[in-house]
């Protein structure tokens, strides 16, 4: 078994499979769509086992305490790393002002097979948000302001943006560039309920110039065309904060060959109903991000370079620094003190 | 086109005048050892002078980068060119400590310092224009990555520099110059030190990144040009090591191995911006 293990074990195994690992590394640049994971994953797994092997029979690593915790940390990198990808979760939504966060919303979702995080447990209400631009349209810090619950039955208000993502039970919510305003409309269809609800313009001021949508009520049958004329604000040349709290919009509907603008709260006949514009609101997206091991990685990864750097201190601390006149003389001193000396043994650093 | 007299520029002048008369110093004074024999106690009066100049030439360049960060509002992160001149200033500042306090290394001056006049003659070929500071930016990893990676290069530089001088000694007409020098298989003992030292700061560089990304962008790993490359750095770092731990691997080979692992080094830095839109995905 030992024996096994050492052949296992072998540094030129851990070359090899380095090698490996770099070109599959190299294959991965920039996620190409048909170069499969199994680039990375065999190479790291065929690491992972030649590593166990060196902590198990290499004398030069079990009975060194530093570099112990370096290799055991590294292994440690694999498997969390291996365990993240398998329970991960990443997914986009857009939150409308004033809507609680819904699961159910989530697009463009992509999770490991073992994926069990609490996201029926995450709850939050998006705020208003505002977006600095600088001159030249440059995106500057954005602001988006969230109601979280406070654990004793009210809500907590939180302003996250950027690099300060919104975490609940886990799951990272990040602000993006995809943000933008939506029309609140309420639908009165004859002898039915009324029904509120919104339509998503695109991304702003991405699409400053295309922000229509198409909506059809339900039962109805003419499609409904609406295009969004905002004022906000927007200035190319100079500094300027969207913010929609500051903003307005007039909602053009065309339908069945009428063209009406509305303003808030202004209404129009349609064949089968009456739809009300309430008002202009906004919307954010935000990217989801679950990985239950992301602490742990970072605790790793941490112990790992602790590890590493407790073994460089005692090898320098044993063998000081050469002198500019260190000829052979260093290296006798280091042979009669029964250490290894460094010109005859070239391995020693 | 910006004004190329910007505020920070005669600084910046200055400090490459400073690096370029210690390169003049440095070689000049190796050159004046020519003659003594190894292990013998030779001349070293210019060393004091080259430190000085190292040192004159860093503090230049911090009053170079105070001056733009004056001018336009962020530190220099963003840009070639304020990236080259921050590179200055940190390869310089590790190279003086090291100098100073290694006095083994300091005949490699002569290597390093012409390596650090790449950088230097690169950055008198752009332009000083403003940069555009990202909102991701504004995180304190931001800080801890970009320093962990100015020691990690640092470290390789002058492993390169020691490596530089093994190598040049096999040119016969070169010999003399390095005849006071401790023999090669001490200058590779002290330049693998600095290897070692370089994957400590390779990968806490990377976990800062790692920890900047997910901030950042909302992930901790992409695999983005920058990522990518330094990713293979770190691993080409690792398997020299370990080879050079375990076999009896020739000195000009060991030499050759740490000036390739900087040359990647310097193209990961350097090189990104010519094959990527941006150093990482989501920066802009």
């Amino acid at each position: 078994m030992i024996a096994v293990l050492k052949r296992l074990a072998s540094i030129r195994l851990t070359l090899l499979w380095m090698a490996l690992l770099g070109i599959g590394a190299a294959l991965s640049y920039d996620n190409p769509v048909d170069t499969p994971v199994w680039v990375l994953v065999v190479p790291l797994a065929l690491l992972g086992v030649n590593l166990l092997a060196a902590i198990i029979t290499n004398t030069r690593i079990n009975r060194r305490g530093g570099l112990l915790i370096f290799h055991v940390a590294l292994l440690g990198i694999v498997v969390l790393a291996a365990f993240g990808r398998l329970t991960h979760m990443e997914a986009h939504i857009e939150l409308v002002e004033g809507m609680g966060f819904m699961p159910e919303r989530l697009i463009n979702v992509r999770q490991g097979p073992l994926h069990s995080g609490r996201l029926d447990q995450v709850h939050f209400i998006q705020g208003p948000y505002t977006v600095e631009y600088r001159p030249g349209m440059v995106r500057g810090l954005t602001h988006s302001h969230v109601l979280i619950p406070d654990g004793a039955g009210g809500w907590e208000r939180k302003v996250v943006g950027d690099d300060r993502p919104l975490i609940l039970e886990g799951y990272r919510f990040y602000t993006t560039f995809n943000k933008g305003f939506a029309a609140v409309l309420t639908w009165m269809p004859d002898g039915g309920q009324p029904e509120t609800g919104t339509i998503h313009m695109p991304s702003y001021p991405l699409f400053e110039f295309r922000q229509a949508n198409r909506w059809t009520p339900a039962g109805a049958s003419e499609e409904i065309k609406f295009w969004l004329q905002l004022e906000t604000g927007i200035d190319p040349e100079g500094a300027w904060v969207l913010d929609a709290r500051k903003s307005r919009g007039t909602l053009v509907v065309r339908t069945g060959g009428q063209r009406v603008e509305l303003q808030p709260g202004g209404t129009v006949r349609l064949d089968q109903g009456v739809l009300r514009y309430d008002g202009l609101s906004s919307w954010m997206g935000y990217k989801l991000y679950y990985d239950p091991t992301l602490q742990w990685l970072f605790i790793t990864s941490m112990l790992g370079v602790l590890g590493l750097g407790i073994h460089f201190w005692k090898k320098f601390a044993n063998h000081p620094w050469p002198q500019p006149d260190d000829g052979g003389k260093r290296s006798e001193r280091d042979a009669s003190r029964g250490g290894k000396a460094i010109i005859e043994e070239g391995r020693v650093i | 086109m910006e004004d190329k007299m910007v505020a920070e520029m005669p600084w910046l002048y200055t400090a490459l005048t400073a690096y370029a008369l210690a390169t003049f110093v440095a070689i000049m004074g190796v050159a004046r050892t020519r003659g003594g024999a190894a292990g013998a106690a030779v001349s070293r009066s210019y060393e004091p002078l080259v430190l000085g100049l190292i040192t004159a030439g860093v503090v230049l360049f911090v009053i170079s980068l105070a001056e733009r960060w004056i001018r336009i509002g962020h530190g220099p992160f963003v840009n070639l060119f304020e990236l080259l001149v921050s590179q200055l200033f940190s390869l310089g500042l590790v190279y003086a400590v090291a100098y100073w306090r290694l006095p083994v290394i300091r005949p490699s001056a002569i290597v390093v310092m012409p390596m650090m006049w790449v950088l230097g003659l690169w950055v008198l070929t752009l332009e000083p224009v403003a940069s555009v500071y990202p909102p991701t930016y504004h995180n304190k990893w931001l800080w801890a990555h970009v320093g962990f990676g100015k020691f990690f290069l640092a470290f390789c530089l002058i492993g390169s520099g020691i490596a530089g001088i093994i190598l040049l000694r096999k040119l016969p007409r070169l010999v003399p110059l390095f005849r006071t020098l401790p023999p090669d298989e001490v200058l590779d003992h002290v330049a693998w030190r600095f290897m070692l030292l370089a994957l400590i700061f390779d990968s806490l560089m990377l976990i800062a990144g790692a920890v900047w990304a997910q901030d950042a962008w909302g992930r901790y790993w992409a695999w983005d040009a920058l990522e990518t490359s330094s990713f293979l750095n770190w691993l080409m770092l690792g398997a020299a090591i370990h080879a050079r731990l375990t076999y009896r691997i020739p000195v000009h080979v060991g030499a050759i191995a740490i000036i390739a692992i900087f040359v990647f080094a310097f193209f990961t830095y350097f090189g990104t911006p010519f094959y990527s839109e941006a150093a990482h995905k989501g920066v802009i």
